[in-house]
């Protein structure tokens, strides 16, 4: 806010660089007046207690700013692979007006104009697209992108997707944000739902362990910070790195050997590279051939397919359980 | 030189991603036009050329001071740990997960550090003011500062290690007005302090005997430029990471364009790297849109030749 406020006294306002700016600090006043506490604690908000003209409160997105759409947004740029997929799990797939160089789930979303990429996104091809709302993904890197955005007078929204629970979270407000929670909550449910028949059929059943190789060199392995290690969780294995709390952190390979996994969960390309590095013969897991082949079609971000990808690991796991 | 200066600003300009006509970026920059074309030209572009402009000026200036002060023609403020202490300053903020705000504060402040180690270390070996302790000093505190980069990244998660590489290979993108005041309050004034020093610059690159004759204080003088050349290039490190070979290839391609005696080749290295780091960032936007190469990188890219060419007829 600071900063906008800067950059415009510096700079000579525009009329409608002025309106944005006045419309902000009169939207943070009413915030604040409404609010038990602010910074932190923005979320203790009670939104009851908001005037009936009030905007609707989303809270606040992965870098701390209040999400504030458009109602109805037309012109949506994502430039986020997880919340392109969503949005057209979401039917708002037609309203989508950019994405990233990466986006290519589903097919459809080919058709929307590629804007590069979405780390240190190009803000000029951004604008070009005549956004109403642009949502970015929460890396710190593109803080400077979304500032930029928001001082073009563009709501912006940053999320990082890591975990289960963030995807569903995300797909409700983005829901409600695009003027449809019912759909927002349908596609919750019915990922939760599967999850919970996932869950509901390795109940008792012995839990083999994994290890998912991620990268080779460095060696990164899925650790319990991501939702690929939630969803061996669900469909009832375990991660033997699941108590480390980053998505894929770095190990020493004697450590694998000494955690001594049942199986190798990988991808079909890098288990082609794992087959050629001789030290991997050191696992029991990868002498006796115990190595899983992730169906990377389907695993692949945490987004609409979780539920999906979750039976696809029961049939790896505990082959015979789903006839 | 200046023309070459105005042509590179005008085209840094004009072109971008968006097409924009030169009467329609006019019309933008004058208040008029469509909000978009008007907030692109006018928030985006503009600061972005004019830092771009404070950059090269300050490393250019910087370069040619430290070259004239050390009577090295291969020193430059990155060589002398200004790049190393910065990085090592922006990578502690940025795998601490310090809001990216403060990344320039502690890349300064990195750069400050790393300066002071050098001079403390070429004062602790009694020989005051020999040119190649300072350099020697400047480097073995770079190469600490590398081997320290990378004990802080092997264990990073990839976000972290991404923040930091792409702070490293040095970018304009991020341009705000405030940002670019400050960077010009530092190089004005630095700039201004080592173009002041110009005679005595002259006196010290006839060596420090001539230069005593001719009644400098050759220590003191030696460390006031070293200072203030080392701040102006740590102040747009903050401001944009780390932007290579600037320092070192542009006062050689200012010496080559003319520029005799300090004050000329502070002068024109200043117009000299503007002009360079203007038309390397535009490259940087337009070459592969709509993404963006690392402007560090297009200013080797675009210095490299010029600089070979020079090598080529000096000898």
């Amino acid at each position: 806010m600071a900063m906008t406020a800067v950059a415009v006294r510096v700079h000579e306002p525009s009329s409608h660089l002025r309106e944005v700016l006045l419309l902000r600090l009169a939207r943070l006043a009413a915030l604040v007046g409404r609010c038990a506490s602010v910074g932190a604690l923005t979320l203790a908000c009670d939104p009851a207690r908001s005037t009936p003209h009030a905007a609707p409160w989303y809270g606040v997105d992965d870098f701390g700013d209040t999400i504030r759409p458009p109602t109805r947004p037309a012109r949506i740029v994502s430039l986020n692979p997880t919340t392109t997929e969503i949005l057209f799990a979401l039917g708002a797939g037609p309203r989508l007006v950019g994405r990233t160089q990466y986006d290519r789930w589903p097919d459809s979303a080919r058709f929307v104009p590629d804007l590069g990429p979405g780390i240190r996104p190009n803000v000029e091809a951004v604008l070009a697209a005549h956004p109403d709302l642009v949502l970015l993904y929460g890396s710190e890197d593109n803080r400077a992108a979304a500032q930029q955005l928001r001082q073009a007078g563009i709501a912006t929204a940053a999320f990082k997707v890591d975990r289960i629970e963030q995807f569903d979270r995300l797909t409700r407000l983005l829901g409600r944000v695009i003027g449809d929670s019912a759909r927002g909550a349908l596609v919750a449910d019915t990922v939760r739902r599967t999850l919970d028949s996932a869950r509901a059929l390795t109940r008792g059943l012995p839990r083999p362990t994994v290890v998912m190789p991620a990268w080779d060199s460095p060696l990164l392995v899925i650790g319990g910070g991501s939702f690929l290690s939630e969803l061996v969780e669900i469909a009832g294995g375990r991660n033997v790195y699941d108590s480390s709390s980053a998505p894929s952190p770095a190990v020493a390979f004697e450590d694998i050997v000494r955690l001594d996994p049942d199986f190798i969960l990988a991808s079909p390309e890098s288990t082609k590279r794992l087959k050629q590095r001789a030290r991997w013969r050191a696992l029991r897991a990868m002498r006796s051939g115990a190595i899983l082949l992730l169906d990377t079609t389907v695993v692949g971000r945490p987004a609409v397919r979780l539920g999906e990808s979750a039976m696809s690991l029961v049939r790896l796991l505990h082959p015979g359980v789903i006839r | 030189m200046l023309a070459a200066l105005l042509v590179a600003a005008v085209a840094a300009v004009v072109f971008g991603t968006i097409h924009i006509g030169v009467a329609d970026a006019w019309q933008a920059l004058v208040g008029g036009g469509d909000a978009v074309t008007r907030f692109v030209i006018r928030d985006l572009r503009l600061p972005r050329v004019v830092l771009a402009a404070l950059l090269g000026a300050g490393l250019g200036i910087s370069g040619a001071a430290l070259q004239g002060v050390l009577r090295n023609p291969l020193a430059e403020p990155y060589l002398l740990g200004v790049s190393g202490g910065a990085a090592v300053g922006a990578v502690i903020a940025v795998s601490a997960g310090l809001a990216i705000a403060l990344v320039p504060l502690a890349a300064f402040a990195g750069a400050v550090a790393a300066v002071v180690v050098a001079l403390f270390v070429a004062h602790a070996t009694r020989s005051r003011g020999d040119p190649r302790v300072l350099v020697m000093a400047g480097v073995v505190v770079g190469a600490f500062a590398n081997a320290a980069i990378m004990l802080l990244l092997a264990n990073s998660d990839a976000n972290t290690v991404r923040n930091a590489v792409w702070w490293m290979m040095g970018s304009a993108a991020n341009a705000t007005w405030a940002q670019t005041a400050w960077l010009g309050a530092y190089v004005a004034a630095g700039g201004g302090l080592l173009v002041a020093m110009a005679r005595t610059l002259d006196a010290l690159a006839l060596g420090d005997d001539s230069a005593a004759g001719l009644g400098v204080e050759v220590a003191s003088a030696s460390r006031l430029v070293y200072l203030t050349a080392s701040l102006v290039a740590a102040a747009t490190v903050a401001a944009a990471g780390l932007v290579g070979f600037v320092g070192l290839v542009v006062p050689h391609i200012a010496r080559r364009l003319g520029a005799s005696g300090h004050r000329a080749l502070l002068l024109s290295s200043a117009l000299v790297g503007a002009t360079l780091v203007i038309a390397a960032d535009l490259v940087a936007r337009v070459a592969l849109p709509p993404a963006e190469l690392p402007l560090g990188a297009v200013t080797a890219v675009l210095g490299v030749p010029f600089f070979l060419a020079t090598l080529r007829r000096m000898t």
